[in-house]
Formats: C-alpha cells, sequence, structure tokens
C-alpha cells in the first residue's frame, strides 16, 4: 500500500531579518539554513494494517505524513502510495486517502458540521447513496448527529476530532493518515475514537498510519510500531518484539511479613521501600524472578509478590535516548 | 464547477456575515464619491477644456473608481500568507482541489458580494445625486461588461503572484503595501492615465495594472471606443494568459519550497 525508499527531506529556511530594510534585504539576498527533518528512511505497508508511528517532538513524523500525502515534496527517495507519487499526482493522491490532523481542523470554521460535509461530498464526488450511508455510519459510530448543525468553531475539541474524522472518510478512503489525533481528547472520547479507528480498520479493511504521543493508543490499538527520531527509523516492528528486545529490566515487588530493614540481593537493586513493600529492579538476562524470590524468601517470611513488566513508555524513552543503529536494524 | 460555485458561495456567505456592515461601507464609498466629484468641480472651473474630456465623464470616471475600490476586498494573498503562517496550508492541499482555482472560487465570492451590494448601489445612488452618467450606447456598455471582468482577472493572478511569494517570502505585508499604491496609481484609480506625463504614461501603459480601472472606466465613459476599446480589451486578454501561465509556473514552483509551519 505504501512504499518508501530511501526519504530524505531537508528544509531550506530563510535566515530572517528584522524590520522593513531587512525583510527588502531578505528579498534579495537571503541566507539560508538547511535542516534535515527527514533522513534516508525507508519502509512498507501493507493493505490493512495498523501502524503506529512514533518518535519525539521534532523527529520527522509530520513531515513525512506531508510528503505521503503529496503536500510536502521530498528532496530526495521515492514514495508510492497504492501506486500514485503523492507530489505528482497530488489531487489524485488526495481522493485515495484520508487524514486527520489533530492540531489543525479540516473543516470550514464558520459553517455547521453538516454543511462542511455536504462540501466534502462535492470536493471528492461522493455519491449520494453513499454519502447517506456514510452519514448513518458515522451518526451510529461517532453520535455525529448530536452536533451535525453546530458551527465548528462552537464544538468541543472530541466533537471536532469526531467531526473531522467522519470528514476524512466521508470519501471511503483506502488508506488513513492519523497526526496525533487524541492530543487534548479527554478519556472518555479517546476511549471512543480508540475503537472506531480499530473498527474502521477490520470491518473497512482501512490501512491505518497514526501518529501519537499516547503509548496507550499504541499499545491498544497498533499492531506495529515504527519509531523515528532524528529523521531515522530507529525501530519497526510488532510491540511484544520490541518489548522482548528492549524492556530488558523488570521489577520485583514484596510485600514483608513485617517491616524490615533495607538489604542487598544477588543482581537486583533495591530502588525503592515503603512500609512493609520494596521494589527491586532486575535484568532478566542476569537472573530470573524464581531465583530472586528463592534467595529472598530465604531470609525474610513474606506476604505477597509481584513481577512487574517495563511499561511501554519507558522502553520507548529508552529507545528515544538513542541505541546504537546496529539494533535497531537487527530488530527488524 | 459546482464545487467552484460552493467555495464561492461560501465565501459570499463569510464576508456577508462577518465584515460586512453595510452602512458604514456604503456611506463611506458615498464620501469618497463626493470628495472626488468636489476636486473635479474645482479643477474644472479653474481651468476647464484642460482635462481631455468633458466634467461630467470626469466625474463618471472618479466616482466609478472609487465603487471599484471593492476589488481591493478580495486578497487571495492574505488567505494564502496566513494558511502558510499559521500552517493550515496543509489542510488545503490535502483536499483534491486544484490550489489555484480554489482561490479563484473564493475571490470571486468575495468580489461578487461587494459588486452587488455595495458597488452597484453605491453608483446608483450617486446617479442620482452627482449626475454619473450611463455609459453613452449599448455596444460601449458591452464592451465595459466584457472588460470590467477581465480587469478583475488579470488582478486575481497578481494577487495570487503575490500570495504564492508568501510561501517564499514568509512575511509580504511590506511587499503588499508597496504593491497596492503601485496598483491604484498606475491602474489610474484616480486620476486616468492621459493626464500622465509622457513617461509615466508610457510606463502605465505597458503595465498591466491598467487592466482593472483605467480600460474599464475609459470604456464606460466613452474615452476609449471602437478600435482602440477592442484592442484595450486585447491587452487585458494576452496579460491574462500570460498571468495565468506565470501564476501556475510560480506556483508549482513555490510549492516545492513549501515548509509547513508547526506540526
Amino acid at each position: 500500500m505504501i512504499q518508501v525508499e530511501h526519504l530524505t527531506k531537508d528544509y531550506k529556511r530563510v535566515k530572517r531579518r528584522e524590520g522593513f530594510l531587512g525583510s527588502l534585504l531578505t528579498l534579495f539576498s537571503a541566507e539560508y539554513q538547511t535542516t534535515r527533518a527527514v533522513d534516508d528512511i525507508s519502509f512498507h505497508i501493507r493493505e490493512g494494517e495498523l501502524v503506529g508511528y512514533i518518535g519525539p517532538n521534532g523527529a520527522g513524523k509530520s513531515t513525512s505524513i506531508k510528503m505521503l500525502c503529496g503536500i510536502l515534496v521530498p528532496t530526495s527517495g521515492e514514495i508510492k502510495v497504492n501506486g500514485l507519487i503523492p507530489h505528482k499526482n497530488r489531487m489524485e493522491n488526495a481522493r485515495q486517502i484520508g487524514a486527520v490532523f489533530g492540531q489543525k481542523t479540516q473543516l470550514w470554521w464558520d459553517v455547521p458540521v453538516i454543511e462542511s460535509l455536504r462540501l466534502f461530498r462535492d470536493i471528492y464526488k461522493v455519491s449520494e447513496a453513499q454519502f447517506k450511508h456514510n452519514l448513518e455510519l458515522f451518526n451510529e459510530l461517532l453520535d455525529l448527529h448530536e452536533f451535525r448543525s453546530t458551527p465548528v468553531r462552537q464544538l468541543s475539541l472530541g466533537q471536532r476530532m469526531r467531526a473531522d474524522m467522519a470528514a476524512a472518510l466521508l470519501h471511503n478512503p483506502r488508506l488513513l493518515f492519523l497526526d496525533e489525533p487524541m492530543i487534548g481528547v479527554d478519556v472518555v472520547a479517546k476511549e471512543r475514537l480508540r475503537t472506531f479507528i480499530q473498527q474502521i480498520n477490520r470491518e473497512q479493511k482501512v490501512t491505518i498510519l497514526l501518529t501519537t504521543h499516547d503509548m496507550g493508543d499504541i499499545e491498544k490499538v497498533c499492531s506495529r510500531i515504527m519509531i523515528i527520531d532524528h529523521g531515522h527509523i530507529v525501530y519497526d516492528g510488532n510491540i511484544d518484539q520490541m518489548r522482548a528486545k528492549y524492556g530488558t529490566q523488570r521489577t520485583l515487588v514484596v510485600e514483608f511479613e513485617e517491616s524490615i530493614a533495607d538489604f542487598v540481593a544477588p543482581h537486583a537493586t533495591l530502588v525503592k521501600s515503603e512500609g512493609r513493600k520494596k521494589w527491586f529492579a532486575f535484568n532478566r538476562f542476569e537472573t530470573s524472578p524464581s531465583t530472586l524470590i528463592r534467595h529472598i524468601s530465604a531470609q525474610f517470611p513474606i506476604l505477597d509478590l509481584a513481577v512487574e513488566e517495563p511499561e511501554i513508555e519507558a522502553i520507548v524513552r529508552t529507545i528515544y535516548r538513542g541505541q546504537p543503529e546496529a539494533s535497531a536494524k537487527e530488530a527488524r | 464547477m459546482k464545487v467552484f460555485w460552493a467555495f464561492t458561495r461560501q465565501a459570499f456567505q463569510f464576508v456577508a456575515s462577518y465584515r460586512f456592515d453595510f452602512f458604514a461601507e456604503i456611506f463611506l464609498i458615498l464620501l469618497r464619491m463626493y470628495s472626488i466629484y468636489w476636486v473635479w468641480r474645482i479643477l474644472y472651473t479653474q481651468r476647464p477644456g484642460a482635462f481631455g474630456v468633458s466634467m461630467e465623464q470626469m466625474i463618471t470616471y472618479g466616482v466609478l473608481g472609487m465603487a471599484l475600490e471593492i476589488f481591493m476586498w478580495s486578497r487571495p494573498q492574505h488567505y494564502m500568507a496566513r494558511q502558510v503562517k499559521s500552517g493550515a496550508i496543509d489542510t488545503d492541499l490535502m483536499k483534491p482541489l486544484d490550489f489555484h482555482l480554489h482561490m479563484l472560487a473564493r475571490s470571486v465570492g468575495e468580489t461578487l458580494i461587494g459588486l452587488t451590494v455595495l458597488a452597484v448601489p453605491a453608483v446608483a445612488i450617486a446617479y442620482f445625486i452627482l449626475g454619473v452618467q450611463l455609459p453613452p450606447d449599448i455596444p460601449t456598455a458591452l464592451l465595459f461588461v466584457i472588460s470590467l471582468p477581465l480587469g478583475y482577472l488579470v488582478f486575481f493572478h497578481l494577487n495570487f503572484l503575490i500570495g504564492s511569494l508568501a510561501i517564499v517570502a514568509l512575511d509580504i505585508r511590506h511587499i503588499n503595501w508597496a504593491y497596492y499604491s503601485v496598483v491604484r496609481f498606475f491602474g489610474g484609480q484616480v486620476v486616468p492615465l492621459w493626464l500622465f506625463p509622457p513617461f509615466l504614461a508610457w510606463l502605465a501603459g505597458a503595465l498591466p495594472f491598467q487592466s482593472l480601472y483605467y480600460i474599464p472606466m475609459s470604456i464606460y465613459i466613452g474615452r476609449l471606443t471602437g478600435a482602440e476599446a477592442i484592442q484595450a480589451i486585447a491587452f487585458q486578454g494576452v496579460w491574462l494568459v500570460v498571468l495565468v501561465f506565470l501564476s501556475r509556473m510560480f506556483w508549482n514552483w513555490a510549492h516545492r519550497r513549501l515548509v509547513v509551519q508547526g506540526g
């Protein structure tokens, strides 16, 4: 569905000067400053996949999505979206994709939602039957009818996101880009959007590329995850593999029958001690929970035990902080 | 085409609901018409026969220039600069719409509302109180009706070119300010080109700006007639073709250099 080969995007920014004279000078002799937002990335996405695309701010996520939409023109490299080169066939490509940018709305600020959707119907040449059918579907799944005649500027963020989602899907795109669609949305609305995203992926076989900072989204929704940092893809694979590879640190939580003094256990570090509870961090390649438990229970009576898996967020944090290139490639 | 009119209608409604303070605007236009009327009256009493046309023709020219101020209402370059600056340009480019035609549709809507609710009523009022003339005959009126939209289209494309510059330069306020002064002066909005000193007249005659005011208004008052009028319309047509071509090229070039701000 999507093929990206050695994609690179440089931004040439004009160093700006102050004032009237400055802007005149800038017109005639501009100093440029080049930044590489996306640096030689390659990936493939198959039809029907639901891929989480994550990375810290400024990593190049939005830039790459905008290139997939044909909004930005790549500096070098190749993109094919369902056989089309987006920046050469921007309008044709736009017909087969849908997009929601969380920070901006595609709808018209001053018009009621339904008017905006009608304009979308005309722009995308959606047939009347399809339009009706989709509206019913969105009513059912997104409760669109609650705010269909409200102007967009009066919508709450959650409603706006639902309206944007409806607009993006009105023409039944094969491919959907969601760029931080959950930003600022409350827990209930978020849950609902997640369910909706899964539903359209499963039932309508829409291929989805989801950008988010919320690891909950990734864990609950995505089957595959791509991590980009400083313009490079540093991880591409499924979540369990990622956990296995990077989530080596685990924590053993022990509750003792009575509070006892801190002590040292082999291959583990005591990270926290609170009342009768103690937290031991250990690397699962150095020791196993059972050895550790055996060691501890030999010395003190234990009331309760728990082994905590690393949070996906913590794993991603270690990947962001920079892993050697080799291990990222190996992980694929 | 349906979409084109949808955008036109939307722009129309937008202007109607937002920036439209009918009474203030029409009062302002009438005031300007009245000023220009008095300026020419006084000048004509001082030096009758020095301006090449009759006083009634000249007053009509001046009043029309004030009414057609509404052409300045539609500023696609502002929209483009705003979208580029805020980064919202990507929501425009997301849609399967030709950007150039999209801008044209909006601009047509904005201009149509200005024409129908302000320019035409203001000229009608001026007809009764300031003695503004109608075109001398039907063919003249027809030529005017051809020339005016051509002038608007030439102007739109100049604006669109300035707007495309916003993609590269981001801040076009200074350029825009200078540009509007040039349009007003070389367009002959207030002072018709035949009163210019030879060099300036020659320069104004070569530039496209006269398409907007001087050509349609001179046709209206019967100063440009017959072959001259046809020639002037052809001049507008040629500039329009050149500008459409330049706009498409320049926009494509600018699009390659687009940087989406934020996010």
